[in-house]
């Protein structure tokens, strides 16, 4: 077993080894595999900031709830302690309908209101603030508050809310998809660079077959060298996406600043560093893996 | 030991490269392989070392049945044969010491042993002082000593030559043939083909020899 280990110590030294003795071209390689990770990564770290703002923002919409006009003392106070004890509801407050009414008057100007009509025709209301951002939960609150006796309506304005957690989710899915499509890149780059370094070594392959060499054996090198490629690339993706975010991060904060926001472009945090880290290594092997495969199935002797 | 128990190699194409044959080589035993080119010799050798597989009948190598042998698991058998190719198949990009480090490389040696073994097997070959030439610069012999070196260096049970004494002169050849008696008197199983039997008559060991494909009278 430390034999085998041994083994793969050298095999993994010697592939680092072949990396450094080309330097000028294997960098471009690892730059190219650097670019094509570091899109969905600045994305990503892009709508996590955003969720983190968003997040900081006050942004809950409100929940008027309307009573009925024949509602009395005994049902407001029933609605008044249900909302106390809900557990989503972060806070509320009631309006009543005469201050409710003196507020309109105020706000229009027309001062007449009541006098022309014969009685209030405003409603009791409580302005109820929710607890939890997500529509979802939102939607569920406000029907669930609607169902309260006496309550008329429960109303809400989260088309904004709406809005601006979709637009999130949608630049969320887009990194995603980003993410994909570049690690199919990320395979077919290194099944083509593989492919190649195969094709160099196509004599010393075959001489290897002939003495006894296994397909793993055979293999070993170039699975390596790729392991090599896409953890070099995803250090160098750090990097990159960090001095993106170093970057962007002043033009940001004045932008921000004048919606009186602290927003900042954040960079990987050490366990996003080894997903992408092992995610590169990975895809970049599963590329080798493929080309050698091919190859070894195209060369079978006998 | 090998034993070939009715084998018959058909190419694709059709062209008939061995037909029914059945022999044995016992452990230890050096047996030359006489035949002009085109008999099926160099097809015989391949068999052996499972470069190519019968299309029927039986290849027995050390009691293993090469015929029923899964592909993934003929390397394993490789590694306890050494060839020497007809055509040296010398890899020209590293060096002499590197080639003959190959076979050890696949087999998983540890790194100090293999240099002690590499360097023995080239004294042995009277190629010692040639470890970091380049194989381009050696002459015909020597590359056929260095590809001697490699065949033998993983110490292999059964050792096949390929016409190692062809393009060399008689005084060469017969220093060749030399070297490989001495693997032989080493416990080695020696099968070794030609077309210039003057060579092997010297030696009065045993001669199989082949006619299209088949034992000749």
């Amino acid at each position: 077993m430390k034999h085998y280990l041994y083994l793969h110590a050298q095999s993994a030294r010697s592939a680092l080894l072949k990396i450094l003795r080309q330097p000028f071209g294997n960098l471009l390689n690892l730059l190219m595999l650097a670019i094509a990770l570091a899109l969905p990564v600045s994305l990503y770290l892009g709508v996590s900031s955003l969720q983190q703002w968003t997040a900081k923002l006050n942004t809950t919409p409100q929940i008027t709830l309307f009573m009925e006009l024949s509602s009395e003392q005994a049902d407001l106070a029933a609605v008044e302690s249900s909302l106390k004890h809900h557990p989503r509801v972060a806070s509320f407050r009631f309006v009543h309908k005469d201050a409710a009414l003196k507020e309109l008057e105020q706000r229009s100007g027309l001062n007449a209101i009541s006098e022309g009509l014969g009685s209030n025709p405003l409603p009791h209301a409580f302005i109820v603030t929710p607890q939890a951002l997500e529509p979802a939960m939102l939607d569920l609150l406000q029907k669930e508050l609607s169902g309260l006796p006496m309550v008329e309506l429960a109303q809400f304005d989260a088309t904004w809310a709406r809005k601006l957690h979709a637009m999130i989710t949608l630049a969320g899915q887009l990194a995603w998809l980003l993410a994909v499509v570049f690690a199919l890149a990320m395979v077919l780059i290194n099944h083509n660079t593989i492919r190649m370094q195969i094709l160099a070594r196509q004599e010393e392959i075959a001489v290897s077959k002939l003495i006894g060499a296994t397909d793993s054996f055979i293999r070993r090198p170039f699975l390596y060298h790729a392991a090599w490629q896409g953890g070099l690339s995803a250090l160098l993706c750090w990097g990159l996406s960090s001095w993106l975010a170093y970057q962007a991060n002043p033009a940001l904060a004045e932008f921000a600043s004048l919606y009186g926001i602290d927003a900042q472009l954040r960079s990987l945090q050490p366990l996003e560093v080894l997903g992408v880290l092992l995610g590169a290594m990975l895809l970049s092997m599963l590329g080798a893996r493929l080309a050698a495969d091919h190859h070894l199935r195209k060369n079978q002797p006998a | 030991m090998i034993r070939f128990d009715q084998v018959t190699k058909r190419y694709p194409g059709g062209h008939e490269a061995l037909r029914n044959l059945s022999f044995t080589v016992e452990s230890g035993e050096m047996v030359f392989l006489a035949g002009h080119s085109g008999a099926g010799k160099s097809t015989l050798l391949k068999l052996v070392s499972g470069i190519e597989r019968a299309t029927s009948g039986n290849v027995l190598v050390n009691n293993q049945n090469l015929s029923k042998l899964r592909a993934s698991q003929l390397p394993y058998v490789r590694q306890h044969i050494g060839v020497v190719f007809q055509d040296h198949k010398i890899l020209f990009d590293r060096t002499v010491f590197d080639n003959v480090m190959l076979p050890l490389d696949i087999i998983g040696f540890d790194r100090r042993d293999a240099q002690r073994r590499v360097r023995a097997a080239l004294d042995k070959v009277g190629l010692a002082g040639k470890e970091k030439v380049m194989p381009i610069r050696l002459s015909g012999g020597e590359q056929q000593r260095l590809c001697i070196a490699r065949a033998v260096v993983h110490r292999p049970s059964i050792l096949l030559a390929d016409e190692p004494s062809a393009n060399l002169d008689r005084a060469y050849a017969l220093d060749i043939m030399e070297l490989f008696k001495s693997f032989h008197q080493v416990g080695v199983t020696v099968l070794i083909s030609a077309h210039d039997e003057t060579l092997m008559e010297d030696y009065g060991r045993r001669i199989i020899r082949l006619r299209e494909g088949q034992f000749a009278a």
